[in-house]
Formats: C-alpha cells, sequence, structure tokens
C-alpha cells in the first residue's frame, strides 16, 4: 500500500504535458505518468487529413490494482470495443513503455542524458527488424543516451508493428524508454530528433522508373510537410527508402523551416562494401581502408572513387596496381552486391544495410577520425566540386560529432571521375524534373506531360541489383 | 610492390601452421588460409560426410596480381571447375575473412584478448541473422576480445551460408576477424570455445512429439560427438533448437569429454517475457524486475516463478497482490507470448531471441549483479533443490563471469512451485526416457501425456 499512496500524491501535480516528467516525488519510485494517445485501429474509417490535437491523457494510479489498470488498457487500445468511438489520432504509445520515469531520482540513469525521440517508417520492415534493436541497445547513440523509438507503419503493417513493438519489450533493454507506434506522420514525428526514412513502396509489375519516382515521391512529400510542421527544427533526417536521393530531395523541399543540409540519403551500405572489395584485391583487412567516397546517385550512375581512397593511409593505387581493374571491374561488384545477395539467399540485405544506417548516424554523432572522412548524399548547395546546385549528391563529409558536417574540400577530381560525377548528376537532375510536380518546382519548367506530372526523360533503370 | 615483398620474405615458409606470427614490417603478416570445399550441386556419390582431414591449406602470396589471384581463388573455389577433383571437407574460410592477422604488431589491437572460436549452428536462419551481428560487433563479448565465427548449416543452406558471411563482409566489423562456413561439424567445430546451437529440425505436418524428439535427438547426437572429438575441451554449449533441454541432455551425453554443466538449454527468452509481464502488471519499467527464475522445461510446463522475484528489491507478491494473477495468468501470458507475436507479425521473434541468446551469453562472461540471478537449463546433477538428477532443467544460476556459474541455493519452493516443478520435471524424465537409444541408457521408450511445444515455435 505504502507504494501505491506515495503516486497517489505524485499524480495530482502533474496533470498538463506530457513531457514533463519531474514529479517531485520524494520516494525512490520513478514518477508514474500515464500517457495514453489514442489510437485508431486499422479497418474502421479513416480520414485523410490528420488532426493534430493535444492527444495526452494522464491517469494515475491510486493503489496497486489500480495502477495495473491503466496498463492492460494501453495494450486492449488496439480493440476497438473499449475505445468507443474512434478517434482520428494515430499514434500510440505501446504496452510496458506508456510509463514515464524520472531519471534524476534513479541512482543508475542519473547520469544519463536527455532522451531524444528517433522516429523510424517502415518500422515493420525487415531492414527495421534489424536497426530498431540496435538503437535501443545504445550501440548507436552511446550507452548513456536514452531513447524513445517513435514507429511508423501503415494500416496494413500496423498489427506487424505492435509485433515489433512487443518483442522490443521482451529485450529489456534499459535504455529504451519510450515506443510509441502509429501510422499518421503528424503524430509519430512529433519532436523528433532523428527521422530515419526506411519505408518506401516496392516496384510493382512493369513499373517505369518515372512512376516509381512518383509514387515514392509523394509519400516522402507528405513525410516532408509532417517534419516541417511537428518535428525538432533541427531534426536529421536519413532517407533510406529508394531511389533515395531524389525522396531526400522531394522530403527537404516540402520542409522548408528543416535546414537542407540536415538530410541525408543512405551511400554508407555502397561505401563499405567499396571498402570491402578494395580490401579483398588488396589483400588486407578491411579496417585498412579508409577515406572512401562515393560519389552521386544510389544507382548504377554511382561512383565509387578509388583515385582519393587509402589503404594503409597509402593512396589506392600506389597499392593496387591493376588500373584496369579499378576503372572497371571495381564499381560494377559495388553495385551488383546487393544482387549477389539475392541470389545467394533470396532475401535482400537488410542486416548490412541495418549495419550501414548505424554506421551512418554515429558518422554525424561522434568526430570523424582525423584525415578520414566518410559519405553521405547531401544537398550540393555551395559545394566545392562544381557539381549543380539543388540536388542530393552522394560527397564526402567530416563530422565534429554534433548532428552537423561540413564538405571535404581536399580532394583531387581528375577527368575520369570526373566525367562519371558528371553522369550521375545529369542522371538526379533529370530525376528531379520528373518530379518537379513534388518539389514546387513545376512552374519552372515549360514541359509538362498530360497529368501535370513533371517531365521525365530517364534513359534507363539505373535501379541497383538486389533492391526493390 | 612494396607490400607484396615483405609479406612474402621469411613469411611464408616457417609457418605453415597457425595465423601468430611476428612479421617485422608495420603490415600483419599475410597467410592465406583456404580449405576446399565440395559445393552442395556435387553431392551424390561422392559425398561423404565424415571425412576428418585436414584440410587448411596455406597458400602464400609473392606479389600483388598473386595476392589478389589468391584472395580470387579463395573466392571462386566455390565453383567447382577451378578446384579440380572435389574434395570432402567442408569448410571453407571465406573471402576478406581468409586472412590472417598477427594482432600484436598494431597499436589498435595489441591490448586486444586472444581470439575465440564461436561455432553457430543453423547459422543461416533467422535467429542467426541478428546474433551473428550482435557477435561480430563486441556487444557479446566485449570490445577487446576479437572473435572467429565459424558457421555450420546444411547442403541446402550452404548457398545462403555465403549470403551471410557476405553480409559480414560488407559490415566492417574490426573484432570480427575469421569467418569460416561448412556443413560438417567436425570441421566447423574445429577448436570452438563457444557452440551455440540454433538449428533444429522444425515440425512436419502430424509429426507427433516422440518423432520430433527423435529427429531433432539425431542431430544433436552427431553434433554432441563432433564436439566430443574436436571442439575446445571446456566448450561452452548452449541449445536453442527446440526441443532444447532434452537436446541439450542428448548432446552431453555424447560428449563425456566435455563436463556436464557446460551445456545450457535456452530458457532466456521465458525469463526475459516473464520480466516484461511482471513489470506490466505492476505498472513499473522492467529493469526494476529482478530475481526471475524459470524452472523446468522451455515447453507448457515451464514456471515461471513469482515466489522468489522481486521487483524493486521486494518480493513480488507484495508489490502484485493480485494472487489469483500471479497463479494462473501469468504463466500463460509468459507462455502464449511467442503465438501472440505469430498472430501479429506472421513470423516467429527471431530478433528478441536473438537478445535473449546475447543474454545469456553475457550472464556466464560477466559477473552476476549481487544479489540477483538469471535463468539457464543445466545439468541437474548435484542440485540442492530435490530434482531428478540426469536431466536438463531451468534453474537459477549465478556466475562470476569465467564461463562458469553455480545454483543459487537461497531459493524458496513452497507447495504450489514444489507441485509445478515435479510436473515439468516428469515431462522431462519422459522425453529422457523417450530418446534413450540416444543417450545410450538403454532401448527408448516412448509415453508423451500430449503436446508441450511453446507456441509459435516449431
Amino acid at each position: 500500500m505504502a507504494v501505491a499512496e506515495f503516486l497517489y500524491s505524485a499524480c495530482s501535480i502533474t496533470a498538463t504535458a506530457s513531457t514533463d516528467r519531474h514529479c517531485s516525488s520524494s520516494s525512490f519510485l520513478p514518477s508514474k505518468a500515464y500517457r495514453l494517445l489514442k489510437y485508431h485501429p486499422p479497418g474502421l474509417q479513416l480520414t485523410s487529413s490528420p488532426r493534430r490535437q493535444q492527444a495526452f491523457k494522464l491517469v494515475c494510479s491510486a493503489a496497486p490494482q489500480q495502477v495495473e489498470a491503466p496498463a492492460p488498457a494501453a495494450s486492449a487500445a488496439v480493440s476497438p470495443s473499449l475505445n468507443g468511438k474512434p478517434k482520428l489520432e494515430s499514434s500510440e504509445c505501446y504496452g510496458v513503455f506508456c510509463l514515464h520515469y524520472d531519471f534524476k531520482t534513479d541512482g543508475e540513469t542519473r547520469a544519463w542524458k536527455k532522451l531524444i525521440k528517433v522516429a523510424v517508417s517502415g518500422a515493420a520492415g525487415m531492414i527495421s527488424n534489424h536497426l530498431l534493436f540496435k538503437i535501443a541497445s545504445g550501440e548507436v547513440f552511446g550507452q548513456d543516451q536514452p531513447v524513445a523509438l517513435r514507429l511508423l507503419g501503415s494500416e496494413r503493417s500496423f498489427r506487424a508493428l505492435e509485433g515489433v513493438a512487443m518483442e522490443l519489450e521482451d529485450s529489456l533493454f534499459p535504455l529504451l524508454r519510450e515506443v510509441s507506434v502509429g501510422i499518421d506522420p503528424y503524430e509519430v514525428f512529433k519532436d523528433a530528433e532523428w527521422a530515419l526514412l526506411i519505408g518506401a513502396k516496392p516496384r510493382g509489375p512493369g513499373m517505369e522508373r518515372g512512376d516509381l519516382l512518383d509514387i515514392n515521391g509523394k509519400i516522402f512529400a507528405k513525410q516532408g510537410r509532417a517534419l516541417n510542421a511537428v518535428a525538432s527544427r533541427n531534426v536529421k533526417v536519413i532517407v533510406v527508402g529508394n531511389p533515395c536521393n531524389t525522396n531526400t530531395l522531394i522530403c527537404l523541399k516540402n520542409a522548408p523551416n528543416i535546414p537542407a543540409k540536415n538530410f541525408h540519403a543512405l551511400t554508407r551500405l555502397d561505401e563499405n562494401r567499396a571498402k570491402c572489395q578494395l580490401a579483398l584485391k588488396a589483400g588486407v583487412f578491411y579496417d585498412k581502408v579508409s577515406n572512401m567516397t562515393i560519389w552521386g546517385n544510389h544507382s548504377t550512375t554511382q561512383v565509387p572513387d578509388f583515385l582519393n581512397a587509402r589503404i594503409l593511409g597509402l593512396p589506392v593505387k600506389e597499392v593496387i596496381t591493376d588500373t584496369q581493374w579499378l576503372e572497371h571491374e571495381f564499381t560494377q561488384k559495388v553495385q551488383k552486391r546487393g544482387g549477389e545477395l539475392i541470389k545467394k539467399w533470396g532475401r535482400s540485405s537488410a542486416a548490412s544495410t541495418a549495419v550501414s544506417i548505424v554506421d551512418a548516424i554515429r558518422s554525424l554523432v561522434f568526430p570523424t577520425p582525423e584525415g578520414d572522412w566518410f559519405s553521405s548524399a547531401v544537398y550540393t548547395n555551395g559545394n566545392p566540386y562544381g557539381i549543380a546546385d539543388d540536388i542530393v549528391f552522394s560527397m564526402p563529409c567530416r563530422s565534429k560529432g554534433n548532428g552537423d558536417y561540413e564538405l571535404v574540400e581536399d580532394v583531387i577530381i581528375d577527368d575520369f571521375l570526373r566525367q562519371r560525377i558528371k553522369k550521375s548528376e545529369a542522371e538526379l537532375l533529370a530525376e528531379k524534373k520528373c518530379v518537379a510536380h513534388l518539389t514546387g518546382d513545376i512552374f519552372r519548367f515549360k514541359k509538362c506531360n498530360l497529368n501535370g506530372n513533371g517531365y521525365c526523360d530517364l534513359p534507363g533503370d539505373t535501379m541497383l541489383p538486389g533492391e526493390q | 610492390m612494396a607490400v607484396a615483398e615483405l609479406s612474402c620474405h621469411g613469411l611464408c615458409s616457417s609457418s605453415a601452421t597457425n595465423g601468430n606470427n611476428h612479421g617485422s614490417s608495420f603490415l600483419s603478416s599475410k597467410l592465406y588460409r583456404s580449405s576446399s570445399f565440395l559445393p552442395s550441386h556435387l553431392h551424390g556419390s561422392q559425398f561423404q560426410p565424415r571425412q576428418r582431414h585436414h584440410p587448411l591449406k596455406l597458400v602464400c602470396s609473392t606479389a600483388p596480381n598473386q595476392a589478389q589471384q589468391q584472395s580470387q581463388t579463395a573466392q571462386v573455389a566455390v565453383s567447382p571447375s577451378v578446384n579440380g577433383k572435389p574434395k570432402s571437407d567442408s569448410s571453407q574460410c571465406y573471402g576478406v575473412f581468409c586472412l590472417t592477422y598477427d594482432l600484436k604488431a598494431e597499436d589498435e589491437t595489441r591490448s586486444w584478448k586472444k581470439m575465440i572460436n564461436v561455432a553457430v549452428s543453423g547459422a543461416a536462419g533467422m535467429i542467426s541473422n541478428h546474433l551473428l551481428f550482435k557477435l561480430a560487433s563486441g556487444e557479446v563479448f566485449g570490445y577487446d576480445q576479437p572473435i572467429a565465427l565459424r558457421l555450420l548449416g546444411s547442403e541446402k543452406s550452404f548457398e545462403a551460408l555465403e549470403g551471410v558471411a557476405m553480409e559480414l563482409e560488407d559490415s566492417l566489423y574490426p573484432l570480427l576477424r575469421e569467418v569460416s562456413i561448412g556443413i560438417d561439424p567436425y570441421e566447423v567445430f574445429k577448436d570452438a570455445e563457444w557452440a551455440l546451437l540454433i538449428g533444429a529440425k522444425p515440425r512436419g505436418p502430424g509429426m507427433e512429439r516422440a518423432d520430433l524428439l527423435d529427429i531433432n535427438g539425431q542431430i544433436f547426437a552427431e553434433q554432441g560427438k563432433a564436439l566430443n572429438a574436436v571442439a575446445s575441451r571446456n566448450v561452452k554449449v548452449i541449445v536453442v533448437g527446440n526441443p532444447c533441454n532434452t537436446n541439450a541432455l542428448i548432446c552431453l551425453k555424447n560428449a563425456p569429454n566435455i563436463p556436464a554443466r557446460n551445456f545450457h538449454a535456452l530458457t532466456r527468452l521465458d525469463e526475459n517475457r516473464a520480466k516484461c509481464q511482471l513489470a506490466l502488471k505492476a505498472g513499473v519499467f522492467y529493469d526494476k524486475v529482478s530475481n526471475v527464475t524459470i524452472w523446468g522445461n522451455h515447453s507448457t510446463t515451464q514456471v515461471p516463478d513469482f515466489l522468489n522475484a522481486k521487483i524493486h528489491g521486494l518480493p513480488v507478491t507484495k508489490v502484485i497482490t493480485d494472487m489469483k494473477w500471479l497463479k494462473e495468468e501469468f504463466t500463460e501470458k509468459v507462455q502464449k507470448r511467442g503465438g501472440v507475436l505469430i498472430k501479429k507479425w506472421g513470423r516467429s521473434s527471431a530478433a528478441s531471441t536473438a537478445v535473449s541468446i546475447v543474454d545469456a551469453i553475457r550472464s556466464l562472461v560477466t559477473p552476476t549483479p549481487e544479489g540477483d540471478w538469471f535463468s539457464t537449463g543445466v545439468y541437474t546433477s548435484g542440485n540442492p533443490y530435490g530434482i531428478a538428477e540426469g536431466i536438463v532443467f531451468s534453474m537459477p544460476c549465478r556466475s562470476k563471469g569465467d564461463g562458469d556459474y553455480e545454483l543459487v541455493e537461497d531459493v524458496i519452493i513452497d507447495d504450489y512451485l514444489r507441485q509445478r516443478i515435479k510436473k515439468s520435471e516428469e515431462e522431462l524424465l519422459a522425453e529422457k526416457r523417450c530418446v534413450a537409444h540416444l543417450t545410450g541408457e538403454g532401448i527408448a521408450y516412448c509415453d508423451l501425456p500430449e503436446d508441450t511445444m511453446l507456441p509459435g515455435e516449431q
């Protein structure tokens, strides 16, 4: 009973914002405020305009039995019969994560940093199934950084999302303090400091690249607007869903209040694969390869840069003298890796993709080792390489570990590299024209095709093998 | 050119055995280890399942081109045309991992511990797909512990195994220094210090529990014999493949030279699920729940123990006063979790199972926090609880972090707990009788009352 009485006095104080966790209870128990967000179960009528109300309702416990009651309601909120008439908000905290904690009163957690919110789209998919557990374990942001995961799915994948939340519960990670699941980005992205946009629509049979760009572009336009409306003003966005460069461009164009340089398209997997191929060719262990840049689009026009790469600190061209291999086979090997993997085991490379996303995040939150750099596809405005402005192009970056980065100036670009960079740039400019209707650039182009879309003149399908 | 020349002189000719060379150059010594291998599609009458040759053939590099050719050979050893006539050894190092390194020669790695060999069966499956990356990242054994992964698959899954090795390559984990893949446990388990036996045969349609025990028992009997023959004498074995308790028993019975106490059946997932359910019921965060024991078999006779469990250091029965829930619903909720998950997303709980395997290993390699304990299915010989000897039963354990453990003496067992422990004990004794032909204990007699497989598991 002593337990319950403490809680009761704590609860009467704080009934306002859900983020206020500092119930000044003097007991050794953490303060407990239940946050129940109303949830809209799949199958009921959805209206398309999201409502962005304050959805938080705090429920306090008064006795152990009553302590127990709200928790099942959070999980039973799934069944519509308990909730009465459906509401439109669609983000729900899950199970044991519907509790709030005052870290300062807890001996172990006192030294922890302030909780950060990490939103993940496509959260019920295979890549997320690896990634979420890495984030929860502390491997990504550090062992003193508690995280709140906000998982975005679709009506179709909502139950799978619940399965993910249950597995996260069963994993008992101390740093994972909140898990919310939902299908509305305006709910899920609220106050997010990181947004990992993994979800995308796969290619259907007979779908042209122009159609793929359009369908996915719409998703990322909406997500960009949602981020613009509700996310942290300095949110870092990493786009994984393909075609990732152009999806990133569309996203940032729809989020004018968020700095364009905060948006990244993932090319780290290509960088990791390139390092592995160089290591294999040179007969060294992969930790000896550094300064590996991937230039351009995450497609078959990508440019793995052997000119500036290093092995054991030496230029690659001094270690691998087979220039023929470097100029022709190297790029192919990197690009075809995904396709080979599919052939080997019929699944796409979810595990290593998740590893590369972790690497990409860590490259921004920990200082780049002296003399090294990493690749990320970012907004080209102001770049020192002569690449066209206003596209998202993979380039070499360094970071101080503050979430930000700067482009690396001291790289050499010879004719070979320049020519290939130009080709990828041309492709990205063509993709950009094709999605002009989604980036707000429609009126700048004179040619539109009949249905009001942008102008699509994409030469060939440049999707990397092994990716949807 | 300089790179290649340094590596050849004096190094290749002298040491053709293991990888611990003392290269005096700043480059790590390079010995290529390519073992020939029998690709799956060459099987037929030529395949002999159990030849234990020394398959390791060391190839030295003499020039960059040849260095590249060798590594290519190591990679293309997969295609039979390069290898000539097929050999029957089935363990092959993979790609970039076919290089051996002198870790002492490098600043970064000088303070690392000696490399350990971790063997994993069922290595192409979903649980392994999560687990191997955790092992490679350093999360399990620590960031100063380099590891060698030895992956055991089957003929059917060999290509998938190669896919796993490729993804591990692309992940660039510094601590992951070797990856070998194969289909023969006598090759793969060689010198293993840890063996994580995840692979098992799933239940076919209409299969009775006795048949399942028999089919899987044969797999684990062979793996036990292989461990006995080639693994480290102090290898730690964690059996995940179901029915895991009896599989662990069969395995240890076939490995008489390895201490029986080294064998574990995984019940940590049940323990983690139990902690989560107690936390939900009590309205606390799960890190406040401790001393949760799972007693018995990893089946529907398992006994989640609320009597000895604690929340915030207080006995659970003082925090959760709903005795009816504790006695009736709590156990059900823990047991049915896997089934609920299958319904939610159609896949079994590979990710959280991998997490629980990591927890189980870490519980043995890091000292148990003061006052707490963990559950694992271990050999009952010498147990202080009055449980029948000679079976593998989940019980509360503590560890000093040296890979070993001791059973916890200070637990209370009341009538309720005693009765349920007895039921699980009976089941395990019946299963043991049913597999007597595999444990060398006489003629098998199967009298299994009903199917007690946990929902959501194969």
